[in-house]
């Protein structure tokens, strides 16, 4: 269980560096821009940064949370960490467009 | 292709100067070494963001010579409002 938590607060952090990247670039845009649809993925990226910092904070800083979540459900628990490899996956291919 | 003209024009790195780009090659055709003085950038990025511009089919070159010269597609012509609403605020 705790290289699965070990595991998701990595991933979590790294989709915290990601996001910053993005939303710092749409930010960016939008007041370069002012286009509506710079605004809305700037939105999107502030919220997904704050889903990922709430996982970070479960994961590394107070894993209780996680590990009281995962002796009650393993199953729910692994298939919610497994949501933060999922994002990764999805936000690195994002980051790679973005950059282009 | 209006989803791929938001993103490609708001949602990267480069958005803005494709904006800029799009626009001046709209007014009319220009080369490479022409768009990189008229538009104050770098050659090399003039370069990568018409490579990204013609990967999505919004900007085709007059040939493939050095010093073709580059225009908007029939496909970004017809959706040119678009543009137009996505780059009101730029200079």
């Amino acid at each position: 269980m705790g290289l699965w938590l070990t595991l998701a607060g990595a991933a979590a952090a790294v989709n915290v560096v990601l996001l910053l990247l993005l939303v710092g670039i749409w930010t960016r845009n939008y007041l370069d821009i002012g286009s509506k649809h710079a605004l809305g993925l700037a939105i999107f990226g502030v919220l997904l940064l704050a889903e990922n910092l709430l996982a970070f904070y479960y994961y590394v800083l107070d894993p209780q949370v996680a590990q009281l979540l995962r002796s009650a459900a393993p199953v729910a628990g692994q298939a919610m960490s497994f949501v933060q490899f999922l994002e990764l996956a999805g936000l690195l291919f994002l980051a790679w467009v973005t950059w282009e | 292709m209006e989803a791929v003209l938001w993103y490609v024009l708001t949602g990267t790195r480069g958005g803005p100067n494709r904006v800029r780009i799009l626009r001046t090659v709209d007014d009319r055709p220009r080369n490479a070494n022409q768009l990189a003085e008229d538009l104050d950038l770098d050659y090399k990025t003039v370069r990568h963001h018409l490579d990204v511009l013609m990967d999505n089919d919004m900007v085709t070159s007059s040939g493939d010579d050095y010093g073709a010269v580059y225009l908007p597609t029939d496909r970004v012509q017809h959706h040119w409002e678009t543009v137009e609403q996505i780059t009101e605020e730029v200079d």
